[in-house]
């Protein structure tokens, strides 16, 4: 009874498991190196044979052996270094091994420098130490495909200092990776889950999904989405060709997904429709684009149970203290107060829309969410 | 019948018996054969992805870097030092037969449920 049980459990220890990407890429690289074995193993048994054969004829002159079998083999043949290598035994012994050695030495050293300077071995060695660096990634963006767009959003994240991961598939887009000094690049098909797993989605802080086609863009989504599946955890954003896709991978797991004509459409519109305003209107579209480096918006929701609530926006007063400006409150029902003063209250479910430096907002989200009780205490 | 486990097996005790027979006396002839068996072993393990492999080249590689220097000293004269470093070797090539022997067992499990 018992070898049947442990039996089961060295079963259940070496039943088969999905093997993660930077397996399959060491498993590649160990596969590339196997190669090396046959030349490796053939230049061996003839420095072995030699070395044996001279030491037997000299009377057992090991480093003597050893170099006359290496001039020998590697064609060098600096002359007969080992005492009974001039005998009749011993040249008959020198040629037999100088037909079988260089003839091994030569292929062997062919096979061995085409492994290594071969350009998979390389690119795997680069693949395996990136997947690695990426396992030590943590609150990063994954960005499924990569076109013009995506080199752009990859521009803006860069500025920001946030981590990203591409994961391509074509081939072609692998230049531009490099050209564009993308530090962490997966070359594989975005909508298998090992892939995504490799990328990091466990520990990821969202995903951008810009693959060209709906169908593409909804296998990626379902795949990310069944490994986290919540929306609150995880952010997906997707790209979509029109208002009914869109709807359906927001449907399908999907937090936003966006139509890039209508978006740019809307934006020029905008500018239309506020022409005497351009500049606010402008200012207003970069802060919210991220591409205002001096100024941008937070939004802090008040918690229930926040030492904040029932306090009067004069009495925190954030700007003296932390540097940043309530502008608005968005209640919870989704409206949003503009007319705002020092007399306005802070309640409960509220979103606190903060204007400022992005150093000092992110003092502030700080601020208030780990020394909130001690700032109140010094405020009011 | 599998002829590449029975040519890295015999590799392995070839080097691990003909380390002991130099160690008890020691022998130019044998210190040679000894580093070519144990050479052609650590070879055969190259490019092997189990876990079990990769801990049999580890070992066979210490062992290789113990006996080599000892083919050397032995044949410059300090043949003390050399028999010390193949006692060395010898506790390498002890772990590279367990290893060897775990793997046949974990392995015979695995063909039996396949």
């Amino acid at each position: 009874m018992p070898r049947v049980r442990l039996k089961k459990r060295i079963r259940k220890r070496l039943k088969k498991r999905e093997p993660k990407l930077i397996e399959i890429y060491e498993r590649k690289f160990i596969e590339t190196l196997k190669e090396l074995r046959i030349p490796l193993l053939m230049l061996h048994t003839a420095i072995t044979i030699g070395t044996l054969g001279y030491m037997l004829l000299s009377g057992g002159d090991f480093i003597n052996s050893f170099y006359m079998t290496i001039i020998t083999i590697g064609t060098i043949g600096f002359g007969e270094v080992v005492t009974g290598s001039e005998t009749p035994y011993g040249r008959i012994f020198s040629s037999f091994l100088a037909l079988a050695g260089i003839g091994i030495f030569t292929t062997s050293v062919t096979v061995i420098v085409r492994v290594f300077f071969k350009e998979d071995i390389i690119a795997l060695y680069r693949a395996i130490k990136m997947l690695r660096e990426i396992e030590e990634l943590e609150g990063h963006y994954l960005i499924c495909g990569y076109d013009k767009t995506s080199a752009w959003l990859a521009k803006t994240l860069k500025k920001r200092k946030i981590e990203f991961v591409v994961i391509e598939e074509k081939p072609e887009a692998l230049k531009y990776l490099q050209e564009h000094n993308i530090k962490y690049f997966i070359a594989e098909e975005p909508h298998k889950r090992s892939v995504l797993i490799s990328a990091g989605i466990k520990r990821a802080r969202g995903m951008v999904v810009n693959l060209g086609e709906d169908a593409r863009n909804i296998a990626v989504i379902v795949t990310a989405r069944l490994v986290r599946p919540s929306k609150e955890d995880f952010y997906i954003y997707s790209f979509a060709s029109g208002d009914g896709s869109a709807q359906k991978m927001e449907e399908l797991g999907a937090n936003k997904a966006l139509v890039p004509n209508k978006l740019l459409a809307t934006r020029l519109s905008a500018y239309i429709f506020h022409t005497s305003s351009a500049f606010i209107s402008d200012l207003f579209d970069r802060i919210a684009f991220g591409e205002e480096a001096d100024i941008d918006i937070l939004e802090f929701r008040i918690e229930p149970g926040s030492p904040l609530i029932g306090k009067r926006l004069r009495d925190i007063d954030l700007r003296k203290s932390l540097k940043v400006t309530v502008i608005a409150i968005r209640k919870p029902d989704g409206y949003l107060d503009v007319t705002i003063s020092g007399e306005s209250t802070v309640e409960e479910g509220d979103t606190l829309i903060l204007f400022g430096h992005p150093k000092n907002l992110r003092n502030a989200q700080k601020v208030l969410l780990e020394r909130a009780v001690s700032l109140i205490g010094g405020g009011g | 019948m599998r002829y590449k486990k029975i040519l890295t097996d015999f590799f392995i005790l070839m080097s691990l018996t003909t380390n002991i027979s130099f160690i008890v006396s020691p022998s130019g002839y044998e210190l040679v054969i000894t580093v070519a068996m144990n050479l052609a072993a650590t070879i055969l393990k190259i490019g092997e992805g189990k876990v079990l492999s990769t801990e049999m080249l580890a070992s066979s590689l210490v062992a290789d870097l113990h006996l080599i220097p000892a083919l050397f000293l032995f044949y410059l004269g300090d043949q003390v030092e050399a028999v010390g470093l193949a006692q060395g070797a010898l506790a390498a090539n002890v772990i590279s037969v367990v290893i060897s022997i775990i793997e046949t067992v974990l392995s015979a499990f695995t063909e039996e449920e396949e």
